[in-house]
């Protein structure tokens, strides 16, 4: 991605967001009492103003990107492109977020976070398995000691097998 | 809608069918949320009770902060919690009579939770800045009636924003909200601060909360809603100024499940909180604070909460404190 | 009773075995906790308090202060070592002490720290003893009006973290501002963007935005390419910070502490914002400034000495008035409490012994911290031989607990998993997280004081431009911002003439 397209992307993006935290979402998502006196006091003022703000920090984005030449530039997380496959594994690792916070309630935390350790782990091609699934193991049991038994905290525990 | 008739069925319903199960409660840990944060009144008298309670249980007792949105955060995570009396919640004046009395958007009313009991009484204290040259509360009506009166709270629908509009009110003031500006500020600290520095005129919260600013002479005490004087604050309760309503206005503290909590849990924890509350470390480091500790057994503190809760309701609707949307 | 009384009288109280075991103590608690993220240093004191209940007062307290320092320190560790802070206030070591980590140097940005912490702290400390009546009298003037200011002006440290577009630095701050308007409304209680969800309403959890926008893009980044960090150096090898290397930084680490005493003795502020105005102070300063958010060790000085500079200040309301600067100190208070001590001004005329006692042992606990810290550093320097591909699940699931562990509340997870995704996105369209961070700290001030000013004053904008504090900031952030301008005039200049010469 070129400097420019970047800038011109991010402007572009920060007025449509403009427009829709002025247009759509502040009127629906802001309550505000019905009795105020000072507009200056009411709820909805600072979020009016930064919305304000964010379509004008767009528009200057949109103007320095017509400023800025056209010309590659050095890219630290684009350089490397592995195509389909870094997609997948991105959509993996959503799954994987997903389903932790699915599972927490149900398997309690210190299971959950053995399986969330494992898959993740697997998922950028550990080079050491072995090494993986024992961390998966201990990690979340010297935790879960941890925090329940020296810091006193209520880790979430689940339905199934419940530790001491 | 009648509180007690529902909470009655409620428990019925869950005593039938939970009787059985929990013959051997409790036969693990409890979970004890506290709605506030640490280092609050809340979290005081929680860690405080925790110790001897913990003791009287026979089995530990985890005590977890959730904070946020005044309280209402942790409240509903035990308000959506199973009624078997794991997840248990330390209920506040804050959280549990004003909140509910004047947020028509709080995600749970009184009739979501069953107390269990009620253990701690605090005193409210109305304070001033010495400098402001208030020595009296019939100063601070005068005050008020020339205009520009402010007061501090720790945020809408706590006590301190309820108890200076009451206070106020009682003392003859038409129309508090308009006389006099409430000034909300992040947590109780911050609050008794602003009257510190001249932000805000007035004060009324819990005495423990002042204590140490009165024995510094840093504020001065200009009323006490108690009937009995309160060591240590040199002003007059609201008994000797004959405002009888203002004893309403008292901070507590108490413990609550669940609606649906069986009944048998329940009355396990009377037995406990009587054991707990007689412990003598325990009563002498709450009165130290100013608290004055009364147990109430289930129904006595549901009459309680009930009631100053529609004394609360009674002036938010007269006033028009309710907060909408 | 003169000085050499009370000197000596405070001295008898700590010269004993149980003093310096108890602050020695506090002191390896607190780097502990606070190299846990999540775990923070908030947390440690509140742990330690119940057990200070049955201790000699002195003692008790010197042991909470113990943990205090240490947590304030240690947060640097994980900060350092995998970008994810141990504590709030360690958020602004991570712009320059990742890229150090990332290039070999962990143990000279540890090493650093450390020393512009103990030197922070001891600054700090002096500051305290020497000073407190005066500065306590001058927090008290700080009343909203005042507090607006002064946030508007620290605002402004949003430009020297930006990197190299400020354009891009303004969005992501205003990015920041709005997310923290999610939350209950302060002055009327009403809905904002809560969805009628209980857990919105407390607003987003601070922590939990913060390993959010730091930690799991590093996690996604690991994700979309696992090889990507093979052939870099990343062990902590045995490099060290050396005096050269102090001696160069010892500008900044003594501004940094002058920063952290100064904004530290006014309630309600708090380290992390100190940290941002050091480090973004120091880089303005520096003859390194291109360098810095590359590794910079200046750096993490300058940020480091911000944040343990507040740690002594914060006492100074503490002691001398009885104001609890931020949670930590609220819950040091208890202590005083508990023990039937009442902190104010009486308290130098009442207990004066145990005032004195108190400084003697602050003095103590930088020495303490000293050495505590560099045991620290060695026993965690091994996080960084760690095969990089099993470290970050490592840290995946320990944000998980960390996470959870603030607020006990599983929500707190999702929000930051939802934050990572939108750190990652930053990352790609190289929107700095940094000015996201400071405005997501200081938006709410920023907004809660304009009202509260506005309520005091009865909507008068005077109330504005009250007394010399508000003028004194309204001038140094009037110049602060022609400079910005100035320079963003002139980078614009110059990037025409001389195109794509930026990152």
């Amino acid at each position: 991605m070129s400097e420019r397209r970047l800038q011109m992307q991010l402007g572009i993006g920060a007025c449509l967001a403009s427009a829709f935290l002025i247009f759509a979402a502040i009127p629906n998502w802001v309550a505000a009492p019905s009795n105020i006196k000072n507009i200056l006091l009411s709820p909805m003022f600072w979020p009016y103003v930064l919305a304000g703000c964010t379509g004008v920090v767009g528009l200057g984005l949109i103007a320095a990107g017509y400023r800025t030449a056209e010309g590659p530039s050095e890219d630290f997380v684009d350089a490397h492109d592995e195509g389909m496959g870094a997609w997948v594994r991105m959509i993996g690792m959503a799954l994987i977020m997903v389903g932790t916070m699915a599972l927490m309630p149900r398997l309690g935390m210190v299971w959950t976070s053995m399986l969330c350790f494992a898959l993740t782990a697997f998922l950028v091609k550990t080079r050491h398995p072995v090494a993986a699934v024992i961390c998966a193991v201990v990690l979340p049991l010297v935790l879960y000691a941890f925090f329940a038994h020296v810091a006193g905290v209520a880790i979430p525990q689940g339905n199934f097998v419940r530790l001491p | 809608m009648n509180f007690k008739s529902i909470l009655a069925a409620g428990t019925m319903v869950a005593g039938l069918t939970a009787t059985a199960a929990f013959a051997e409660y409790p036969e693990r840990p409890i979970n004890m949320v506290i709605p506030y944060g640490a280092g609050g009144a809340t979290d005081i008298s929680a860690r405080s009770i925790a110790e001897p309670l913990g003791n009287a249980v026979g089995k530990p007792l985890v005590m977890a902060n959730v904070t946020g949105a005044g309280g209402a955060t942790g409240s509903v995570t035990v308000q959506n919690a199973e009624p078997d009396g794991y997840r248990m919640l330390f209920a506040r004046v804050g959280s549990h009579s004003v909140s509910p009395a004047m947020k028509a958007t709080l995600p749970y009313t009184l009739d979501d939770f069953r107390f269990v009991t009620v253990y701690e009484i605090n005193p409210v204290a109305c304070a001033v800045n010495p400098s402001s040259g208030i020595e009296n509360m019939d100063d601070l009506i005068a005050k008020v009636k020339e205009g520009g009166v402010t007061y501090s709270s720790s945020g809408v629908g706590s006590l301190l924003h309820l108890a200076g509009a009451m206070v106020l009110r009682e003392f003859g003031v038409e129309n508090p909200l308009e006389a006099a500006t409430h000034i909300p500020l992040k947590g109780g600290g911050a609050a008794a601060t602003a009257v510190l520095n001249g932000t805000a005129t007035f004060i009324c919260t819990n005495s423990s909360a002042l204590a140490s600013f009165v024995s510094n002479d840093q504020l001065d005490p200009i009323l006490v809603t108690t009937a009995e004087p309160v060591p240590g604050f040199d002003a007059p309760t609201a008994a000797d100024l004959d405002k009888p309503a203002l004893h309403q206005l008292v901070g507590w503290t108490g413990i609550a499940g669940p609606d649906g909590l069986p009944d048998d849990v329940a009355a396990k924890w009377g037995e406990w909180m009587a054991e707990a509350t007689a412990d003598e470390g325990f009563l002498e480091k709450m009165t130290a604070r100013g608290s004055v500790i009364r147990l109430m057994d289930p129904e006595e503190a549901n009459e309680f909460i009930e009631t100053q809760y529609n004394t609360f309701r009674e002036l938010v609707d007269e006033l028009g404190m309710r907060v909408e949307g | 009773m003169s000085f050499i009384d009370s000197l000596m009288a405070g001295l008898s109280l700590v010269a004993n075995l149980e003093s310096f075991l108890a602050l020695a103590g506090g002191v390896a608690i607190g780097v502990f906790g606070g190299a846990i993220p999540g775990m923070s240093a908030t947390m440690a004191v509140a742990l330690t308090l119940p057990f200070t209940f049955a201790m000699q007062p002195i003692t008790g307290i010197l042991l909470l202060l113990g943990v205090y320092k240490g947590g304030i320190f240690g947060g640097c560790i994980p900060a350092i070592l995998i970008k994810t802070p141990g504590t709030p206030a360690s958020s602004a070591t991570i712009l320059d002490g990742y890229p150090m980590a990332e290039k070999g140097e962990a143990g000279r940005a540890l090493g650093m720290a450390l020393w512009a912490s103990c030197t922070a702290d001891v600054i700090s400390n002096l500051a305290l003893i020497v000073f407190a009546g005066w500065l306590a009298s001058f927090a008290l003037s700080f009343g909203p009006p005042e507090f607006f200011t002064l946030i508007l002006f620290s605002l402004t440290i949003i430009a020297g973290v930006s990197g190299d577009s400020l354009l891009r630095g303004a969005l992501s701050a205003i990015l920041g501002l709005l997310l923290a308007t999610v939350g209950l409304d302060l002055i009327y209680g009403t809905n904002r963007f809560t969805f009628g969800d209980p857990n919105m309403m407390g607003g987003l959890n601070f922590i939990a935005v913060l390993i959010g926008l730091f930690a799991i893009p590093e996690v996604l980044a690991m994700v979309w390419h696992p090889t990507a960090h093979l052939g870099k150096a990343r062990s902590l090898g045995n490099n060290w910070v050396s005096f050269d290397d102090y001696k160069k930084s010892f500008r900044s680490i003594v501004r940094g502490s002058l920063i952290g005493v100064f904004l530290g003795s006014i309630p309600g502020i708090g380290a992390a914002p100190s940290a941002f105005l050091s480090y973004s102070e120091a880089r303005r300063k520096s003859k390194n400034k291109p360098n810095f958010g590359k590794g910079e060790v200046e750096g993490v000085a300058a940020s480091e000495a911000g944040n343990n500079g507040v740690a002594g200040a914060t006492l100074i309301p503490l002691l001398a008035l009885g104001v609890p600067g931020d949670v930590i100190t609220a819950i040091i208070i208890g202590a005083f409490m508990i023990h039937g001590l009442q902190p104010g001004p009486m308290m130098f005329v009442l207990n004066v012994d145990l005032i004195y006692g108190l400084f003697i042992g602050l003095i103590v606990s930088s020495i303490c911290l000293f050495f505590v810290g560099s045991v620290a550093i060695k026993g965690f320097k091994y996080v960084a031989d760690v095969p990089k591909r099993l470290l970050i699940p490592g840290v995946l699931v320990l944000c998980v607990y960390g996470v959870y562990a603030v607020n006990n509340n599983i929500f707190d997870v999702g929000v930051m998993f939802a934050m990572g995704w939108v750190g990652y996105a930053m990352m790609r369209w190289r929107i700095p997280a940094a000015p996201f961070l400071i405005a997501f700290i200081l938006g709410p001030l920023l907004e809660d004081n304009f009202r509260q000013a506005m309520l005091m004053s009865g909507s008068d904008w005077k109330v504005f431009f009250r007394g010399p504090i508000t003028w004194f900031f309204w001038t140094v952030t009037a110049i602060t911002i022609f400079a910005i301008v100035r320079m963003g005039v002139n980078a614009a200049r110059e990037g025409r003439n001389q195109p794509e010469k930026e990152s």
